[in-house]
C-alpha cells in the first residue's frame, strides 16, 4: 500500500500527560487507507482513545505526527474546520442536547458549513432517515431510547458529510440488539465507501472491521485483519 | 433551526434558575429605569415651567451652588431691565413648605409680582389672577387645590397664615401643578425676606438670532456694576443650563446613577454566578460541540447569547414593573405632581443599554472559559 493511498498516517506518534508520567501513546506508526473499516482494540489505559483522539486532531501529539491525505496535521492553520468538514465524531455517551429535538440536534455540526436553515432541516431529515430516525425526528432525547439516542448521535456525526467517522465504544452502553443495530449502520457506511475507525474493547464490535490494530500500553502490538472481511 | 433557537432552547434547560436570574436583571433594569425616569421627569418638568413662561434667563446670586439660598436684594431687577435686548424681568421667591394636614411635604410656594409676565402663561380653571394690592392672597395649583380640596374662596394655612385662595390655575407642568403662587410682597414677609427674591427671571427680546442674544444678555448681566462700580454678585444662565445645574437635579441623577452602578454590579455578578454554573454543568457537552467543529467563537456567541437573551427578558420585566411603579407612585397624593407618570423612551433605553452591559459582563468570562476548554479535557470531564 502506498502512501497516496493513505487516509491517515501517523509517524512516532508518542503522547505524554502533562506531568511526564504517563505514556499515553509510544512511537505509533499506522497507516489507515480511504474506505478501510478499522477497529482499535486494548484494555483500558493502552492508548486507543488518545491514538483516535490525535487522529481526531482533538489533542495534540507529544511528538511525531499525523498526516491526513498527506498533509499534516500539526501544519494545519483551521483544525476547527477540519473536524467540521472531514471527520464525524460518535462518543459513549451521545451528549445530545436535551431541549432539541432530533432533528435540531442532527442540525447542530452544521452551523459551522454556512449552509441555510431550510437546508439544514432537510439534510437532517435525510439522516435521520439513514439511520431509521425519520419518524422519532420531532422527540426530545428522553422520549428516546438509548439505542435511538445513540442513532441519532451517529446521524449528528454525519451531518456534515464527513470521509471518516471516528466512534469512541460506540456500542459501550448498549445492549446486544442495540450494539448489532449500531453496528450495522457502521458496516452500511463502510460499504458505501465511508472510512470507518472504531475504539472498541468488544471482540464482537472488533470482529465486523477488516482490520483490527491492538495496542497495549501505548504500543502498537499487533496489526491484522479481522475476523471478518466486509 | 436557527442558532437563536438554540440559545433560547438552552436557556429552557433550567427554567427556574433562568427566572431568577432574570428577576435579579428585572430587579437591577426596574430601579435603574424608575430612578432615571424620576430624575428625569423632575429636570423636563422644571425646564418646562421656565419654557411654558417664556424664561429665557434665570439670574442667581454668583456662587451659591444651593440655588434655594440664593439672596438678591430685589431692586437690582430695574438694573437687569435696563440693559438692551431685555423685554422683561421679573423678581421671584421660592421655598418650600409643607402641609401636615393633607400629609404633603415639599410643597414649592413661588412669590411673584402681581404684575409680573410669568402670569401670562398661566391658565387659570378659577377664579382670578392677583392683583396690584392683593394681600394674604394665593393661588393654587390644580393638582394642589385638588389634594387640599381648596377652591377659589376658599381659605387655606401656609406656614400657619391664613391666605385667601382666589383661584386656581392649571399649568402644563405636573410640577406647577402642585405649587402655590402668592404676591412677592406677602411671601418675603411670611419667609422674614423683605426685599430679597431668589431669582430674577429674564425674557429676552424676539430675534432671529436668540440663542445669540440670550448669551449675549448673560454677558452684559454678570457685568453689571452698582453705583460705587463694585461688580454685583450674579450669575446669569440660559433656561436649560439653569436646570442642567440645579444642585437638586444635580443630586437626585447622582443617587439615581449611583444606584445605577450598584444594580449593574449586582446584576453581572449574578448573571456571572448563573453563566459560570452554566458552563461548568455543560463542560462535556462544549467538548463535544469542539469535537464536531464548532469554533471558539460559535461557543462564545452561544454562551454570551445565552447571557444577553437573559438579560433583555429580565430588562424588559424591569422596564414594564418601572412604568407600572412610576405611574402608580405618580398618583400617590404625597407626592403626586412630584413625580411624573411618564417615563422617558430615553431613559428606557438607558436600562436596556445597561442590560446589554450586565450581560456582556456577566458572560463574557464564562463564555471565554468554555470557549477555550480542551475539547479532550472537556470530555473527560464527568
Amino acid at each position: 500500500m502506498s502512501d497516496a493511498d493513505a487516509l491517515f498516517r501517523t509517524v512516532n506518534l508518542t503522547k505524554v500527560y502533562s506531568d511526564g508520567s504517563v505514556n499515553a501513546l509510544v512511537d505509533a506508526n499506522v497507516l489507515i487507507p480511504r474506505g478501510q473499516y478499522v477497529a482499535v482494540m486494548g484494555p483500558s489505559g493502552s492508548g486507543k482513545s488518545t491514538l483516535l483522539n490525535l487522529l481526531g486532531a482533538l489533542d495534540r501529539p507529544t511528538s511525531g505526527e499525523v498526516f491526513f491525505q498527506c498533509q499534516p496535521l500539526s501544519a494545519m492553520r483551521d483544525l476547527d474546520h477540519f473536524r467540521a468538514r472531514q471527520l464525524g465524531f460518535v462518543f459513549q455517551s451521545f451528549y445530545l442536547l436535551p431541549t432539541l429535538t432530533a432533528a435540531e440536534n442532527v442540525q447542530i455540526p452544521m452551523f459551522e458549513i454556512g449552509i441555510r436553515a431550510a437546508e439544514r432541516a432537510r439534510r437532517a431529515a435525510e439522516l435521520l432517515e439513514l439511520v431509521g430516525m425519520s419518524h422519532r425526528a420531532g422527540h426530545l432525547p428522553r422520549q428516546l431510547s438509548v439505542g435511538e439516542r445513540q442513532r441519532v448521535a451517529i446521524a449528528r456525526a454525519l451531518a456534515n458529510r464527513p470521509i471518516v467517522l471516528l466512534a469512541d465504544e460506540p456500542t459501550g452502553n448498549l445492549d446486544s440488539h442495540n450494539a448489532a443495530q449500531v453496528l450495522e449502520l457502521f458496516e452500511r457506511l463502510h460499504q458505501q465507501q465511508m472510512t470507518v475507525v472504531v475504539v472498541t474493547h468488544s471482540p464482537e464490535v472488533a470482529s465486523r472491521a477488516q482490520r483490527i490494530i491492538r495496542l497495549r500500553d501505548g504500543k502498537v502490538i499487533d496489526d491484522s485483519p479481522g475476523f471478518s472481511t466486509c | 433551526m436557527h442558532f437563536g433557537t438554540l440559545i433560547f432552547k438552552n436557556l429552557l434547560r433550567r427554567p427556574v434558575r433562568s427566572l431568577l436570574t432574570a428577576t435579579g436583571v428585572a430587579l437591577a433594569v426596574g430601579a435603574v429605569v424608575a430612578l432615571l425616569g424620576v430624575a428625569r421627569g423632575f429636570e423636563d418638568s422644571l425646564l418646562q415651567v421656565l419654557q411654558v413662561h417664556d424664561v429665557d434667563i434665570v439670574v442667581t446670586r454668583a456662587g451659591k451652588t444651593d440655588r434655594m439660598t440664593s439672596v438678591l436684594d430685589e431692586r437690582w431687577g430695574q438694573l437687569l431691565a435696563g440693559l438692551p435686548g431685555v423685554e422683561a424681568v421679573t423678581g421671584a421667591l421660592m421655598d418650600v413648605v409643607d402641609f401636615r394636614d393633607a400629609n404633603l411635604i415639599g410643597v414649592f410656594i413661588q412669590g411673584w409680582p402681581s404684575d409680573s409676565f410669568l402670569f401670562d402663561q398661566l391658565p387659570l380653571r378659577s377664579g382670578r389672577r392677583l392683583h396690584p394690592g392683593d394681600r394674604q392672597c394665593v393661588l393654587l395649583g390644580a393638582k394642589l387645590a385638588e389634594i387640599l380640596q381648596k377652591t377659589a374662596g376658599d381659605t387655606v394655612q401656609i406656614e400657619m397664615h391664613p391666605f385667601r385662595v382666589v383661584g386656581v390655575y392649571e399649568s402644563y407642568s405636573l410640577y406647577e401643578n402642585r405649587s402655590a403662587i402668592m404676591p412677592l410682597e406677602d411671601f418675603q414677609r411670611l419667609m422674614d425676606r423683605q426685599g430679597q427674591v431668589m431669582a430674577f427671571h429674564v425674557k429676552v427680546s424676539p430675534g432671529p438670532e436668540k440663542a445669540a442674544a440670550v448669551e449675549t444678555v448673560c454677558r452684559h448681566i454678570e457685568n453689571l456694576s452698582d453705583q460705587q462700580g463694585r461688580r454685583l454678585p450674579l450669575e446669569a444662565r440660559p433656561a436649560y443650563d439653569y436646570v442642567k445645574s440645579t444642585l437638586q437635579i444635580r443630586q437626585v441623577q447622582a443617587m439615581a446613577w449611583v444606584t445605577s452602578v450598584i444594580a449593574l454590579v449586582i446584576g453581572a455578578v449574578g448573571m456571572l454566578n448563573t453563566m459560570i454554573m452554566s458552563v461548568f454543568e455543560r463542560t462535556h457537552e462544549i467538548g463535544i460541540l469542539r469535537a464536531i467543529g464548532w469554533r471558539k467563537g460559535r461557543i462564545v456567541r452561544m454562551i454570551l447569547g445565552e447571557s444577553l437573551l437573559l438579560c433583555l427578558a429580565g430588562a424588559t420585566l424591569g422596564t414594564l414593573a418601572a412604568v407600572a411603579g412610576v405611574y402608580w407612585l405618580s398618583g400617590l397624593p404625597a407626592v403626586a405632581g412630584l413625580v411624573q407618570g411618564k417615563i422617558s423612551p430615553v431613559v428606557i433605553g438607558q436600562g436596556y443599554a445597561i442590560a446589554v452591559l450586565v450581560g456582556l459582563a456577566g458572560g463574557l468570562y464564562p463564555a471565554c472559559r468554555g470557549a477555550w476548554l480542551s475539547p479532550t479535557e472537556a470530555i473527560r470531564h464527568e
